[in-house]
This record gives structure tokens, C-alpha cells and sequence, in this order.
């Protein structure tokens, strides 16, 4: 039993702080809130020049094959500086599936270009419904000639339209809830045949429905073996969720040091008002949920990393997190007065992003869902 | 970063977990959130292990310990004790013999920490009064020095285990000129001692607790734990060992996973209710409360093998959820079975036996009792997040 970071983690640790603190500020997440990607080129590079990419990915496509624990470091200072990136759709969960999945070809033209910080692939699972796995899954691919055609609806799409392609999961048999029969494609957004639509979200990130009517996908752009998705995206989807679990206890940490700090300065009735005790009850319970969180998420990567049976602890740690960090956002503002829900000050970033991280990739009554089949059905 | 106990660590649980199989009775288990050590049966259930030497793992070898063990010895045993309910040994070892190691004379090292580590002797932990309860700095009870004795009067209230301990542990008003905090000293008092009266006072669950009184009671001065005047260190040094050591999150979970089991094996209203998806919303959330305990546990033990570190922060985090968890998982089960809820004791009736509903009262007690759930936000407050004094 032993929660310390090994030298390795620490140093990717401090490495992220210091270069987001420089390069990705909190004005940067404010700034690509209006940037028509939702994220800036030049730091994804940057991003990309720093071997984040190449993290969780094994060393024959350029990777440094890293596990869910140090992603969770990086994702967690990430979420500190709210940094606005495709990181979570692109690296862990398309990335992971063409690892995971694809063929040598695909692998190879895929993934060092992603590594290396050329190629964006969007990660389109969700249809329109509040599930985050299989149940989600209506779209259809039924074969036709040298590939396959799709058509449905996606929605939730992140980073979509900077994409040079989504990786979109669809049915080649079966109906939900059914696991079997999902395969994946790699879609070109700018296809005739694909729509996005831009979805406006409470957290001002760039998100679609998208739209597929008789798309066409070659063979080549299949990846693994068409019905058998689930057997590979099972383990990228959770990785992923523990990936924002990080981020958002990241993001709880630094709205709650704001807070906090906020409270030893700002006077009224003659004292700092951190001196009351209604402030100080919330700031005491709400870093302890913070670091509960924290573990609980570190304790679902690390299980993943060991392969021991995940469902449960990924769900917990979803669910918690998302809590935790939307009641983190929201007393963190409460805590600053009027002036935190000015809509210039940071405060309002959190305020925002609270609630919607806590709902996406499978809000806390879905991951609940799971946690209580989890514990009564088996 | 090694969520996994040692094989060492998992042979040693396994051993408790046969060893408690193989002893427990009916009439050694306790509703107390740690067993008391108050009969003759659960009294020679700790001593079996300190046959077994469980008692001195760690301790240093001139007191009767074994020296160098396995860190999380001690943690393990508390949780299996703890999960069992089992009289527990964390009041003796983890708040008694760590603070006497930290700061008490050779003497009185010499004199108690081998007798308790043979669970030879009983303690009670006196520092509550009428006055001073949460602020317990305010402690009045007077000891005056007079040749070689201190003479104590006063009254301390909320004084568990006094009707069957050996010796109490004491705080005392030794300079009341000085501020509230710098005027307390540590004694240890051999019960009975002439001039202390007990009066019992019963708990909501049927638990005894006592109210002692001190009428010029003479306690020899080299009884005297640590220096004079310098017992409030001792006692918050004590206290959060009390935190982490008395008190586990095992219980909870025990308490959990009974419920778990009453949903699946239960019908109500013609329907099973485990199909029930309120029912299944609760049971997650209170997953999600469990879970996080936990971790704040884990994270705590972790801390506390650290060497010469008191882990007062992790340990107020951990005092505090425990509070949290336990009202929300007995007041949601007792939701759940509707007014059967409120059927006690071997009615027939009463879903669990009954116990949920001691559990519900007895929540209130950990969000009151040694540093309870507002005390506890305000230690992080102060301690952990440096917000200023009030
Ligand atoms: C069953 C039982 C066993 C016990 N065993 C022992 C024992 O063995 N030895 C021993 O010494 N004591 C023991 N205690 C005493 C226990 O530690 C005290 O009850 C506790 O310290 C609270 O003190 P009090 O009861 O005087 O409540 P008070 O201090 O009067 O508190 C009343 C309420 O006010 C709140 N409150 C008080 N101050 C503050 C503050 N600054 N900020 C916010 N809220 C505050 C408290 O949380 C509580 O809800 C026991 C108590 C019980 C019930």
C-alpha cells in the first residue's frame, strides 16, 4: 500500500505544471472559448513536442507506453490549468482504439502522425440518448461494395469539425443493448454526406451532432474486425473516463486554492471572511471530497493498469468526481460573491465546466446505474 | 503508487480474520463502534492475542514490543477487529502507548507499556467535562500539588470504560493563572482511588458511559505524563491517534454490505427490491460515500506509518467522513424499509435484527464524539488549509 508518485511521475508532474502555468493559462481556456477549433494549434504542438501523446501508447508507432496512473497525472494538470484540448477524444480514446484495434497499416499511418501533433481524430460513440456505451449505439454500416455505408446520428461530437477524421462506432449487426456487432470506422468530417451541426454548450467547447446519411467508408478505413469493437473500446472507453476523472479533480483543486485564497484576503465585518466558520465548513468538506476524489481516481487507474476487474471502481470514480467537482465549482464561486459569477472572472470557467464534465461521458446517474448493477445483479 | 497490500500484509489479515472466526461469540460482539474491553469474555479475547504477540507488534523491545514489524501491522488487526466487532485494541496501543513512547518518563514507560501490551490493564480516557466538551481546553478539573501528590477535584463526564479500567487518563487544570491551553497536564490515575465516585449514565443504544466524580482525590506526582503544564500537546497528539485508531471505516462498510445483502435477499410491496430503481440509485450513491471513506482510510494509513508523523489533517478527514457516512447509510436503509424501519429489537419483524436502527442513533454520537463532523472541518480549516482563527 503506497500512494506516492515514483521520480518518473513526478517529474512529468511538475514538467506539466510549470509548462501549462506558462503556455496554457486559465486566459487561454477563455480564449479558445471563442476560437472557432476550441483549441490552439500552436500549443497542441507544443503538447505534441512534449511526448504527451505518445504517453499511453506502445513504442513501435512512437510511444512511450505509459500507463492509465501517469495519463492521470498529466490529465490532473491539465484540468488545474482548465487547458482546451482534444487530448481525452483524441489521443486516449480514437488513439486507443486504432492501437488497440487497428490493423499494422492503419497503426502506422495513423498514429505516429497523431503522436507527433499533425492529425486530430474525433471520437463519436453517444447517439441521442443519455448513454455512454453500447446501449448508445443505434447507427448502422451495412456493407456495399468495397466497404461500408453508414447512417445515423452522433451526438456530443467534440473537436469534430478540426478533426481530420472522427472515429465513429456503428452497428454491422445487432440492436442495442447488445455488445456484439459494433464495429469502427474512421470517418473525413468534411464527407457530402456528413452534417455537424454545432451544439452550444454551457462549457463554450467546440461539440456537434453529426449527422450520417449514406456515408461511404472504404475497407482500408475499417478499423479491427468489423462486430468485435466493444471487445477492444470496453477498456479505451474506461481509460478515457478515468483520463477526465483526472482532470476534473485537477480543475476541483485549483478553483478550490482560488477559493481559499480568495477567502484570506477578502474583508468583511471588519475580518477575513476564510475566519467564519460557514466559510470554512465548506472549504473543509470540499477539499476532502477533493482528495477522496483524487484517490478514488488514482485507485481506478491504477486498477486499470493492473487489468483487474474495473467496472465498478471506473463508474465510482466517474460519478464522484463529477460530483466533486461540480460542487467544488459552485462553492468556489459562492465563496467569491457576486464577483464570481462575473462573467470575466475565473471563477466562471469552473462554474461552467462543473456541471458539464460532470455530465458528459456518462453523467453520475448513468455511472450510478452501473455501480448498482455492479452490486445487485451479480 | 500500490494499491495492494504486501503477501505479508494479506498472511497476517488472514490469520486475524481465522483468528476472529475461530473466538468470536455472540457475547463478545459489540454495538460500540469499537468494542470495549468490558467483560471477562471479550477481555480474554485480547489477551488470546496478545499470546499470539499481536499486541506488541512494533513497539520497542525494552517495553516488551517486538521491535521492527510489518508498518501496517497494527492498522490491519484495528480492521479486522473493527469489521468483526471485536473488542478492539486501539484505545490501549495506538492512543496509551504511542503518546507514554512520544513523551512520557522512562518510569512510567517501564511501569505500563509492557502490562498493556499483555493486556494486563484497562483504561478509561478522561477528558471531558460538563464545560468542556469540543472545547476542551477549558478543562477545570483542578490538581493541586501538595508535597508529593497532586489533589484533584472536580467532575469529568462522558467517561467510557471508567466502570471496569484499571487507570484513567487523565487531563487536569494544573495552572489556572496561565491560558486556557498552557495550564492542562497528562496524569495517570489508578481507578479506584479514594475519593472518586462513578455514577453511570446510559446512552440511547443501552451503551454505558460514566460520569466520575473527584473529591480530593491524591494522585502520586510522578504520574505525571510528560512535562508539567504540557499536556494539551499530549492530548491532541492522543486524540488524533484516537482519530485514526479507535476509530475505522470498516464498520461502515460492514454496515454496507448488510444492507446489500437485505436488498437482495427483500420483497416489498410484492416486488423485489433490488428491482427498484430508487432503490438502486441509493444503494450506488452509498457506494459512492463508502468507496470515498475508503480511500480517505487508505490514504490516512498511509500518512500514519510515516515515521514520527501524527497524521492530525488526514486523520480530521477521515473523523469527519466517518460522521458523514454513517448518518447518510443508516438514515437511507431505514428510507428504504419504509416503517419497518422503525421495528427494533427482536420484534420478529425488524428487518436486520433491529440493528440498522441502533446504527442510526449511535451516527450521531461519531459526528459529536472526539472531534465529530463541525470540529473536524474546523481542524482542515485551520490546520490544513490555514484559514485564519475565528
Ligand atoms: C457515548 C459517548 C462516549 C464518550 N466517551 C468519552 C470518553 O471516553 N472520554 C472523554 O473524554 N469523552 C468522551 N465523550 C465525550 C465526547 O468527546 C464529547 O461529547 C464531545 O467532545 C462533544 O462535547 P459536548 O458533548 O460537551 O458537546 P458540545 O461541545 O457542547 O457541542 C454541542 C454541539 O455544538 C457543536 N460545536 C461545539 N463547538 C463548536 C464549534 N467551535 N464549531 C462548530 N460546532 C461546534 C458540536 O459539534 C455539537 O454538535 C463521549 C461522548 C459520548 C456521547
Amino acid at each position: 500500500m503506497d500512494m506516492e508518485f515514483s521520480e518518473e511521475q513526478k517529474t512529468l508532474q511538475s514538467t506539466a505544471r510549470s509548462f501549462l502555468s506558462t503556455e496554457s493559462p486559465l486566459s487561454m481556456a477563455r480564449e479558445m472559448e471563442s476560437n472557432e477549433n476550441g483549441f490552439s494549434r500552436d500549443l497542441w504542438k507544443k503538447m505534441a513536442d512534449l511526448g504527451w501523446f505518445g504517453l499511453p501508447h506502445n513504442e513501435d508507432v512512437g510511444g512511450s507506453g505509459m500507463g492509465t496512473v501517469e495519463l492521470v497525472v498529466l490529465t490532473k494538470e491539465m484540468g488545474r490549468s482548465l487547458c482546451p484540448s482534444p487530448y481525452i477524444p483524441t489521443v486516449i480514446l480514437a488513439g486507443g482504439a486504432i492501437a488497440a484495434a487497428g490493423n499494422d497499416e492503419q497503426k502506422q499511418c495513423w498514429l505516429p502522425a497523431m503522436i507527433s501533433g499533425e492529425t486530430v481524430i474525433a471520437f463519436a460513440l453517444q447517439e441521442e440518448n443519455t448513454f455512454y456505451d453500447a446501449r448508445s449505439v443505434h447507427a448502422t454500416a451495412v456493407p456495399e461494395g468495397d466497404g461500408y455505408v453508414l447512417n445515423g446520428t452522433k451526438m456530443f461530437v467534440e473537436f469534430a469539425t478540426a478533426a481530420d477524421r472522427v472515429l465513429v462506432v456503428a452497428r454491422t449487426a445487432g440492436s442495442p443493448p447488445e455488445t456484439d456487432g459494433l464495429s469502427m470506422f474512421l470517418v473525413d468530417p468534411n464527407d457530402v454526406n456528413v452534417r455537424m451541426e454545432p451544439l452550444n454548450t454551457v462549457a463554450r467547447d467546440r461539440q456537434f451532432q453529426m449527422k450520417l446519411d449514406g456515408v461511404k467508408v472504404a475497407t482500408a478505413d475499417v478499423i479491427g474486425e468489423p462486430g468485435k469493437a466493444w471487445e477492444s473500446l470496453e477498456g479505451v472507453i474506461e481509460r478515457g473516463v478515468v483520463a477526465l476523472c483526472g482532470y476534473m479533480v485537477g480543475a476541483s483543486e485549483r478553483i478550490h486554492e482560488m477559493a481559499t485564497a480568495f477567502a484570506k484576503e477578502r474583508v468583511q465585518f471588519g475580518h477575513p471572511i476564510g475566519s467564519f466558520q460557514a466559510i470554512q465548513h465548506y472549504l473543509a468538506l470540499s477539499i476532502t471530497e477533493i482528495i477522496a476524489a483524487d484517490t478514488t481516481t488514482f485507485y481506478a487507474a491504477w486498477t486499470l493498469d493492473e487489468g483487474e476487474p474495473s467496472r465498478e471502481i471506473v463508474a465510482t470514480a466517474k460519478a464522484f468526481a463529477g460530483d466533486t467537482f461540480r460542487k467544488a465549482s459552485d462553492i468556489g464561486a459562492q465563496i467569491h460573491g457576486g464577483i464570481g459569477y462575473d462573467e470575466d472572472m475565473d471563477t466562471t470557467l469552473f462554474l461552467r465546466r462543473g456541471k458539464q464534465y460532470q455530465l458528459s461521458m456518462g453523467d453520475s446517474g448513468f455511472w450510478e446505474d452501473i455501480i448498482a448493477e455492479e452490486i445487485l445483479d451479480r | 503508487m500500490d494499491f495492494r497490500f504486501s503477501e505479508e500484509e494479506e498472511a497476517f489479515r488472514k490469520e486475524v480474520r481465522e483468528f476472529i472466526e475461530a473466538n468470536m461469540t455472540d457475547t463478545i460482539r459489540s454495538k460500540w463502534l469499537g468494542g470495549l474491553l468490558d467483560t471477562p469474555e471479550r477481555q480474554e479475547f485480547v489477551t488470546k492475542m496478545s499470546k499470539r504477540g499481536w499486541l506488541s507488534m512494533g513497539f520497542p523491545k525494552e517495553y516488551g514490543g517486538t521491535g521492527e514489524s510489518m508498518p501496517l501491522a497494527q492498522y490491519i488487526l484495528n480492521d479486522e477487529l473493527h469489521k468483526a466487532q471485536a473488542p478492539i485494541v486501539g484505545k490501549n496501543l495506538g492512543v496509551v502507548v504511542n503518546t507514554l513512547l512520544h513523551n512520557g518518563s522512562e518510569k512510567l514507560k517501564q511501569e505500563f507499556i509492557p502490562r498493556i501490551l499483555k493486556n494486563e490493564i484497562q483504561w478509561a480516557l478522561a477528558y471531558t467535562e460538563p464545560e468542556a466538551g469540543s472545547d476542551l481546553a477549558n478543562m477545570q478539573m483542578k490538581a493541586e500539588l501538595d508535597g508529593d501528590e497532586y489533589v484533584l477535584n472536580g467532575q469529568k463526564r462522558f467517561i467510557t470504560s471508567a466502570h471496569f479500567a484499571d487507570y484513567m487518563w487523565t487531563g487536569v487544570r494544573t495552572d489556572p493563572d496561565a491560558p486556557k491551553h498552557k495550564g492542562i497536564s497528562l496524569l495517570i490515575i489508578d481507578v479506584p482511588t479514594p475519593g472518586m465516585t462513578l455514577s453511570p449514565m446510559n446512552t440511547v443504544i443501552g451503551e454505558q458511559t460514566n460520569d466520575v466524580f473527584f473529591d480530593d482525590v491524591r494522585v502520586p506526582k510522578e504520574r505525571l505524563v510528560g512535562e508539567l503544564n504540557e499536556g494539551w500537546r499530549y492530548i491532541t497528539e492522543a486524540l488524533t491517534y484516537e482519530r485514526f485508531a479507535m476509530t475505522s471505516f470498516a464498520p461502515t462498510i460492514r454496515k454496507f454490505n448488510r444492507l446489500v445483502q437485505w436488498v437482495k435477499d427483500t420483497e416489498l410491496n410484492g416486488k423485489p427490491l433490488r428491482d427498484d430503481p430508487v432503490v438502486r440509485r441509493k444503494i450506488a450513491k452509498l457506494a459512492m460515500v463508502v468507496e470515498a471513506g475508503r480511500m480517505l482510510d487508505l490514504r490516512c494509513v498511509c500518512e500514519a506509518v510515516r515515521p514520527d508523523y501524527v497524521p492530525a489533517n488526514e486523520a480530521a478527514m477521515n473523523k469527519m467522513w466517518g460522521g458523514i457516512a454513517e448518518t447518510v447509510l443508516t438514515d437511507e436503509a431505514l428510507d428504504i424499509m419504509g416503517p419497518y424501519g422503525y421495528l427494533w429489537h427482536n420484534g420478529g419483524h425488524a428487518p436486520m435484527d433491529g440493528d440498522m436502527v441502533d446504527d442510526y442513533l449511535w451516527a450521531g454520537h461519531q459526528r459529536v464524539a472526539a472531534a465529530g463532523v463541525d470540529i473536524s472541518k474546523n481542524i482542515i480549516a485551520r490546520r490544513y488549509l490555514g484559514l485564519p482563527a475565528s
